[in-house]
């Protein structure tokens, strides 16, 4: 019992570690540093301790010293309760979605089980989506209780977007959950040991379909009218200041670290290597002991997910330094006409090809 | 869209005008309507940029060719041209006096009022010579066009190539009085002789050498 | 569906955008009435950027106008310092050496192609693409490193005078060009893969904003705005000035006049600059670069220095400004967004009795709500961006 409570508090801290330690400092620098490295810039590098500035590194840092230090702003005629709440109803889905995603598999160490997962619901997908259509709520409100008509259109468009996308999104898995016949994460991760099972060869329309709507959800270029600068300032969150601006933009990095998670526990493989199956990386371990190799194989499948993860934050980041973006009418248009329907046709041609199998 | 042209462009006829029609293939085809390979081409080519730039900083190359086009500017310069026209500065003889006649030109061609001078006279061995009492010079007004260099007949107001430590934080600072202005002859030997060259006689075209009209319009 | 649009109580939302909105570079203001998203008005209220050109040169001597018009528009000043330049000429009758001109000319369309690389980019980077933005940037800085090599500055030029230059070209122009020309048409490339098929940059730019060319022509349109709409006129071509009647080079057009049809002619004009300029430096002549007439040049250093008539007539014209002629002259040039106009009236005094500017952004910024009406409000960022008003020439 002790034991198993050890592990959730381990396997929580780790998660929220990663993510609020890890990501979600470090891809503002990613973001900064990556675009002007495509862009034929340097990036941020001023920030220095004792002359030693890390590749701008210190960035995030002084980032965050400045940000709590900033006057926390409530506009006259603004709803307090709600403006002040919007925030925090964005970031709390983009960090609770994660805990469903496992990012390792199971494995016996000193006779105790571990399941590197935080809560291996059988329901894991629809967690998710449950969860990750909450991040609407945030967004509205902020819009909403700002009371200033920049706001306003940016929640209009926020909540028009993301209701819309949502559908186009539920639909792209369903040909996944078809195929691999579960919406247990675990047991679709421990499905695609084998190279060519992998979700993008199975499903390499879901992919593409679900990429993209997860983009569309979470408000980056080519999808961020609800945002866009140059037509409505800074839509949503036009009116927030400090710590509570700075929580929407780690909702915003936290989301895209979790579809980095999702798209790689569906489509990439999860944690296993490619053809490299657990068997012959535990052979190869095998000089450590038995219990020594199966830590070594965690260590190693950890290590792999992540990496993954990282690429799939790279590639978001490259698609968003590369796109002009969308007209409002056109994203609606995208997402009800084209990627519905092909969603919907790609479920279609799924069902046909598991029935007949 | 068909719209005749009912009017004649300047002298010559519009079939001869020849001009280029930018817009050729309007409709896309369906692979490019599939929004994927054509963002497909624009990330191969920012991470065409990307990897270059990543090599270009991991391994930097010898030389000066780089891509990254940033220059780090306090600890890096870049080279400026002899034709930059920075700070304007008072040219100062070998003896420590300002070679400055207090004629007023510049004052007067300032195209934004930054110059005011009073002219003075002094001794200078057994002559008298013309000295500016007080030259000010507004920081905060000039616009470095670089015409009181241009009309000075006695090569004594140059552009330096100065252009850091303009910026102050108080006004009553920019305005710059001659003691701060005057920068020894020495260093602004190279502007100088700039200075003479553009406005060197060889510059000149004689109307009646060459087959030029100065037609009087009244 | 008819009951629920008659009963469902809405109202119009008005907004300002500007005079401080990511958009409104050039500080303009559009006071735009929304209905959801739909443009149902529009107006336009420019003045923000207003410094009193036109009154500040009839105060001044006609040489001290050149840094004035600097600042009128100020991605291509040089333009502008031509334009006056070949006015102030006309209006006094005089010819400038053949040296001079080509060197016009190829100055001019420097500063045109500066011009139009920051309208691009700034297209590009307004409609969310900052790396093409980032691109085109360095290719107009190479271009400006240029022109800071012979007017020795980048933006505040001051480099035309009547009758003459102020300075010759460097030594090594040429070949500096050619490397910098190299690298330009290098990010062209990029940036026109990376926008002139992408589905979604053609979405935004396609049929928006679209002039038809007899409705272009009676706004007053000018430059690559009415070319878009398929009328070739081009000043260059219909009256050409300087040398422009010796270059080889094409007009491009379009055919529908919406902004695609605009990015794309600025696109290919940024080709037809590059050969322009490649064209001028190859039949460059050498000689001369002043006309050598004291009533109107500012004299030679070694004149001045040597000579008392000279410096007592140095003195006479710097203090009392040139003479020129009484009379009036309109001179156009075609600037980066248009036909450039200068009229200028003359009372034979030093200084200009009159100088009136004809802004080319200034009909095509009055056409705003005439293109925008209709649309979402999305479209005005395309729209405004190949407009291209510039703050400094439409309010002077």
């Amino acid at each position: 019992m002790i034991a198993e409570l050890i592990e959730a508090v381990a396997k929580i801290l780790f998660i929220f570690g990663v993510n609020m330690g890890f990501f979600a400092p470090i891809l503002g620098w990613v973001e900064r540093k990556q675009s002007a490295v495509m862009q034929d810039r340097v990036g941020a590098n001023r920030a220095d301790i004792l002359g030693f500035t890390l590749i701008g590194l210190l960035h995030p840092l002084t980032d965050t010293i400045k940000i709590l230090t900033k006057e926390d702003f409530i506009p006259a005629g603004a709803n307090k309760l709600f403006h002040t709440l919007a925030p925090f109803i964005s970031l709390t889905p983009a960090l609770i979605t994660f805990a469903v995603i496992p990012f390792g598999g199971q494995y016996e160490i000193f006779g105790h089980r571990i399941n590197l997962v935080i809560a291996d619901l059988d329901v894991g997908i629809l967690f998710i989506f449950a969860f990750a259509s909450l991040a609407t709520y945030g967004t509205v409100l902020a819009g909403w209780s700002s009371n200033n008509n920049w706001s306003f259109l940016g929640g209009l468009r926020a909540a028009a977007q993301m209701l819309s996308y949502e559908v186009a999104m539920g639909l792209s898995i369903i040909g996944i959950i078809m195929v691999y016949g579960s919406l247990r994460l675990t047991e679709i991760g421990a499905m695609q040991e084998n190279f060519l099972r992998w979700g993008i060869f199975l499903q390499p329309v879901g992919f593409i379909l679900f990429l993209t709507c997860a983009i569309a959800e979470n408000k980056r270029v080519p999808f961020d009218i609800p945002e866009a600068e140059t037509e409505i300032v800074a839509g949503y969150f036009t009116e927030y200041s400090s710590m509570k601006f700075i929580m929407f933009w780690m909702a915003e990095f936290l989301e895209v670290v979790t579809i980095s998670g999702i798209v790689t526990t569906l489509f990439l493989g999860a944690w296993h290597l490619p053809f490299v199956s657990s068997e012959k990386l535990l052979s190869l371990f095998g000089f450590a002991g038995p219990n020594l190799s199966i830590v070594l194989l965690m260590l190693t499948n950890i290590v792999t997910f992540f990496a993954k993860i990282i690429f799939m934050i790279w590639l978001q980041m490259t698609i968003r330094w590369t796109l002009p973006r969308f007209r409002y009418d056109q994203i609606m248009k995208l997402g009800w006409k084209i990627l519905l329907p092909i969603s919907l046709i790609n479920i279609f041609i799924t069902g046909l090809v598991v029935l007949l199998k | 869209m068909n719209y005749e042209l009912n009017y004649t462009i300047g002298s010559i006829p519009l079939d001869k005008l020849k001009p280029k029609k930018v817009r050729k293939n309007i409709e896309l085809t369906l692979w490019e309507r599939l929004y994927i390979p054509e963002i497909i081409r624009g990330m191969y080519i920012t991470t065409r940029h990307f990897t270059i730039n990543m090599i270009g900083f991991v391994f930097p190359p010898k030389g000066k060719k780089r891509k990254i086009f940033t220059v780090y500017y306090p600890e890096e310069k870049l080279t400026i041209p002899i034709a930059y026209r920075g700070r304007p500065v008072l040219v100062q003889r070998e003896d420590g006096k300002e070679k400055c006649v207090a004629c007023g030109l510049c004052e007067r061609i300032c195209p934004a009022l930054a110059i005011s001078i009073v002219g003075g006279e002094r001794h200078r061995g057994n002559d008298m010579e013309r000295y500016p009492v007080a030259y000010t010079l507004d920081m905060s007004r000039c616009v470095y066009c670089g015409l009181c260099e241009e009309v000075c007949p006695h090569e004594a107001i140059v552009m330096s190539d100065e252009y850091i430590g303009l910026a102050e934080y108080d006004r009553k600072n920019m305005i710059y009085p001659k003691e701060k202005l005057l920068v020894p002859v020495a260093r602004l030997k190279d502007r100088i002789e700039y200075v003479r060259k553009i406005y060197g006689k060889n510059n000149y075209q004689i109307p009646s050498t060459n087959n030029q009209i100065i037609t009087k319009s009244q | 569906m008819t009951d629920l649009a008659k009963n469902l109580h809405t109202e119009h939302m008005v907004i300002n955008m500007g005079p401080s909105h990511p958009v409104t570079h050039g500080t303009v203001k559009f006071l735009v009435t929304l209905d959801g998203e739909t443009i149902v008005d529009f107006y336009v209220e420019i003045g923000y950027l207003h410094r009193g050109f036109e009154k500040m040169c009839e105060n001044s001597t006609w040489e001290q106008v050149f840094p004035y018009t600097d600042r009128l528009n100020y991605l291509s000043p040089i333009i502008n310092n031509v334009g006056y330049a070949l006015a102030v000429e006309k209006l006094i009758g005089i010819d400038t050496p053949e040296r001079c001109k080509y060197i016009r000319v190829i100055t001019s369309e420097l500063s045109r192609m500066a011009d139009h690389y920051t309208n691009i980019a700034a297209s590009a980077l307004e409609l969310g693409a900052l790396t093409a933005f980032l691109y085109f940037v360095e290719a107009r800085e190479l271009v400006w490193d240029l022109l800071e090599s012979f007017c020795g500055a980048r933006l505040t030029s001051n480099y035309i005078r009547i009758g003459g230059l102020k300075n010759d070209l460097p030594d090594g122009f040429k070949e500096d060009t050619k490397e910098v020309f190299k690298r330009c048409r290098e990010l062209w490339v990029d940036v026109d893969k990376l926008l002139t098929k992408n589905r979604i940059f053609l979405d935004r730019m396609r049929d928006i904003g679209i002039m038809p060319p007899d409705e272009a022509i009676a706004w007053g349109f000018t430059g690559p705005c009415l070319r878009a709409s398929g009328v070739p006129y081009d000043v260059r071509k219909a009256q050409p000035y300087l040398v422009y009647d010796k270059m080889n080079f094409e007009i491009p057009i379009g055919e529908t006049g919406d902004n695609f049809d605009r990015y794309l002619v600025r696109m290919e004009e940024l080709n037809q600059s590059m050969r322009i300029v490649e064209q001028a430096l190859e039949e460059l002549p050498s000689g001369p670069i002043n006309v050598d007439i004291p009533e109107y040049r500012w004299q030679s250093k070694d004149d001045i220095y040597t000579k008392i008539e000279s410096l007592i007539f140095h003195f006479k014209t710097v203090t009392g400004g040139i003479r020129v002629p009484p009379g009036e002259v309109y001179f156009p040039v075609e600037g980066a967004n248009g036909e450039l106009g200068f009229y200028l009236v003359s009372d034979g005094n030093g200084k200009p009795y009159k100088c009136r500017v004809r802004p080319p952004c200034f009909p095509l910024t009055a056409a705003m709500p005439r293109m925008v009406k209709g649309a979402l409000i999305a479209d005005i960022v395309p729209t405004f961006d190949m407009v291209h008003m510039i703050g400094g020439e439409c309010d002077r």
